[in-house]
């Protein structure tokens, strides 16, 4: 960050020794939640594709609850003879998926309402406002709960079942940040050229405010791959044997005492990927607002 | 429904206070029945809401309660019997006038009246979330105070690890976990169930520890790290701080008389709105402890299509979550004049 002319003196130098850590920590804040994720994403995505992992369903039940490092098997197997590293690794897709489709569809649809609601003002805003109200009110998860009941339970589901809640949170966001923007000078010189409410939307209102939602996605991302979890946890998310981290979470904790470990993989990872995105949000977040 | 939506503040103050309000001049009376009256609509909202997403699933009560072996006949006389063969708008109405004079119907599958059970598993869940909330915020204001005394350092630094770190543990992790070691591998604590309070307090609050600390974990990390950014703001940018220590006030004192007693009202907040989002925590929870609250009542009764109780766990949740609003907005009324007496 600092440069440092070479007749400074030691003083300065120690300061800009502190400047260079405070660098350092100011890469790693982006860098580690970064990597951690490409570690994750390319371990689910691409691993299976380079390596061969057995599938993660279908498993010889004689080959079952094998311990770690077994020779084939390097986190062992579960009760039915599926290998648990690969169960992680497919599991974390459908995660991964859920979370991303959850997030781009709030943050497109919850996006343009917000964006739209702030901009129209008056009657629109309101009544776009109050559904919300309710939306927000509703305790989510019951309507999770209810829309993968009456969907059934499936990956697509979950996602619809997900959307109820990131679209009123993204509303939200989207609207305090056009409500903001209404006020700057460069809004008011493109209305006075006259320019049409969707140019107006698309071209100086979304670019400004993308930033922002984006962030937000990133913090979205944790919390729907938690619940995520939640619902496949239940049995109302991603149905067996497709793995998924919640519902191997939920198959281990029937045998928690005889094979702890199986509740644990699935924890761990889990963990790690919510930081990572938690992590990366909130040095997102630092950047935009000036820290 | 906080006071940070500009919309909502202005619904609330062009509607006509109405005559009953006129004729009460205290100011906090005002407050509580404008507060009520606006909550009327999101709840009547919720209910509606909950309603029509209730009859959007397929799948009938009768059916399910018959078996899967009953004739079409047994499935139809049920069907009538349970009233489900009304058209929905009737069946909203008669169920909006019955809630109204506290009647939330009679549960499809247990033939029980649903307002007593609620008023039964009510009591577990309230003991749940009174304790987490206590747990939380009792560590959370000491961990936060002291990482404000003297940010960036030690103290400050590993709080703040330790808790954006917590963040990131789901809740039902932290139950398996903490099964899985206090319960599984030293049985310090029973691993489910649910003692009443009627067989002591030791052995109630026993059952109860594990449950709670789940919930209280990660609201501990996400109040510790509130409470801590609110105070740092205060104490660097505020020039009621910068009086005081001209003053001659020792640090402490400024922290906890001048810093603290301004951020107690974003934390009021924060936990306010918490309140009305930890149904989703219990849900869980009480489903991993086998807890008979008001969330496994939820559960069990999505699964058996039982949409009288779903509907009345809904509201309750609704009411619990909007009265937490109006609480915390009285609260402010309490700690600032400035609210109890201005026009805002």
């Amino acid at each position: 960050m600092a440069i440092v002319e070479a007749s400074a003196s030691p003083a300065l130098l120690e300061e800009a020794g502190q400047g260079r850590v405070r660098g350092w920590l100011r890469h790693l804040e982006l860098a580690f939640p970064i990597g951690l994720l490409t570690l994750i994403i390319g371990a689910c995505f691409f691993w299976p594709m380079i390596a061969a992992v057995p599938q993660p369903v279908g498993g010889d039940v004689l080959e079952s609850n094998l311990p770690a490092f077994s020779p084939g098997h390097l986190l062992g197997t579960d009760p039915n003879g599926n290998d648990v590293f690969s169960r992680i690794l497919y599991g974390g897709r459908s995660s991964l998926v859920v979370g991303v489709a959850v997030n781009v569809l709030g943050l497109l649809v919850g996006g343009t309402l917000g964006a739209v609601s702030a901009y129209a003002g008056g009657k629109i805003d309101a009544v776009i406002m109050r559904l919300l109200d309710v939306l927000i009110a509703f305790p989510s998860l019951v309507l999770t709960l209810a829309v993968a009941q009456s969907l059934g339970p499936s990956q697509l589901n979950t996602i619809f079942a997900l959307a109820f809640f990131s679209v009123p949170a993204f509303a939200r966001v989207s609207r305090a940040a056009t409500l903001r923007l209404r006020e700057q000078p460069f809004m008011m010189a493109a209305q006075l050229c006259g320019t049409s409410t969707w140019r107006m939307l698309f071209r100086h209102i979304a670019p400004n405010i993308t930033p922002q939602l984006v962030t937000f996605s990133m913090l979205g991302m944790g919390i729907i791959i938690v619940i995520e979890g939640a619902l496949s946890f239940l049995g109302l998310g991603i149905p067996p044997p497709a793995p998924s981290w919640g519902n191997m979470i939920s198959q281990g904790q029937q045998a928690l005492s005889a094979t702890p470990m199986l509740v644990v993989w699935p924890c761990v990872v889990l963990f790690l990927t919510v930081l990572a995105f938690n992590l990366l949000g909130e040095t997102l977040r630092g950047r935009w607002s000036g820290r | 429904m906080t006071v940070t939506d500009p919309a909502l503040g202005d619904a609330r103050e062009t509607a006509a206070p109405g005559v009953a309000t006129r004729i009460l001049r205290s100011p906090s009376l005002r407050l509580i029945v404008r507060r009520l009256l606006a909550a009327i609509p999101i709840i009547i909202g919720v209910s509606l809401l909950t309603f029509i997403v209730l009859s959007l699933i397929p799948g009938n009560a009768a059916q399910l309660l018959l078996g899967p072996e009953a004739t079409p006949e047994q499935v139809e006389a049920m069907t009538r019997q349970m009233g489900l063969d009304q058209p929905p708008v009737q069946r909203y109405l008669d169920w909006l006038g019955g809630a109204l004079t506290g009647d939330l119907g009679t549960s499809l599958v247990s033939q029980q009246p649903v307002t007593s059970e609620l008023g039964v598993r009510l009591g577990v869940t309230g003991e749940l979330v009174g304790l987490a909330f206590l747990m939380s915020l009792g560590f959370a204001i000491p961990v936060a105070l002291l990482a404000a005394y003297r940010p960036n350092r030690l103290f400050d630094r590993v709080s703040m690890l330790v808790s954006i770190t917590g963040l990131a543990v789901a809740n039902y992790v932290i139950a398996l976990l903490l099964v899985l070691v206090f319960a599984v591998q030293f049985t310090f604590f029973p691993a489910i169930g649910y003692v009443p309070l009627s067989q002591g307090l030791g052995e109630n609050l026993r059952s109860m520890l594990l449950p709670a600390v789940s919930i209280a974990f990660p609201l501990f990390c996400f109040y510790t790290r509130f409470l801590r950014g609110d105070l740092v703001d205060q104490l660097q940018g505020e020039d009621y701080i910068t009086t005081a220590r001209a003053k001659g006030i020792g640090p402490w004192q400024v922290l906890l008389r001048h810093a603290f007693r301004n951020s107690s009202f974003g934390l009021l907040t924060v936990v306010g709105l918490n309140l009305g989002t930890l149904i989703g925590a219990t849900v869980i929870i009480e489903q991993i402890f086998a807890l008979p609250g008001i969330g496994q009542l939820m559960l069990q009764a999505i699964n058996t299509r039982d949409f009288v109780v779903v509907q009345a766990c809904v509201v309750v949740f609704a009411v619990v979550a909007v009265l937490a609003n109006l609480v915390t907005d009285l609260l402010y009324a309490v700690l600032d004049p400035r609210i109890r007496y201005g026009n805002r």
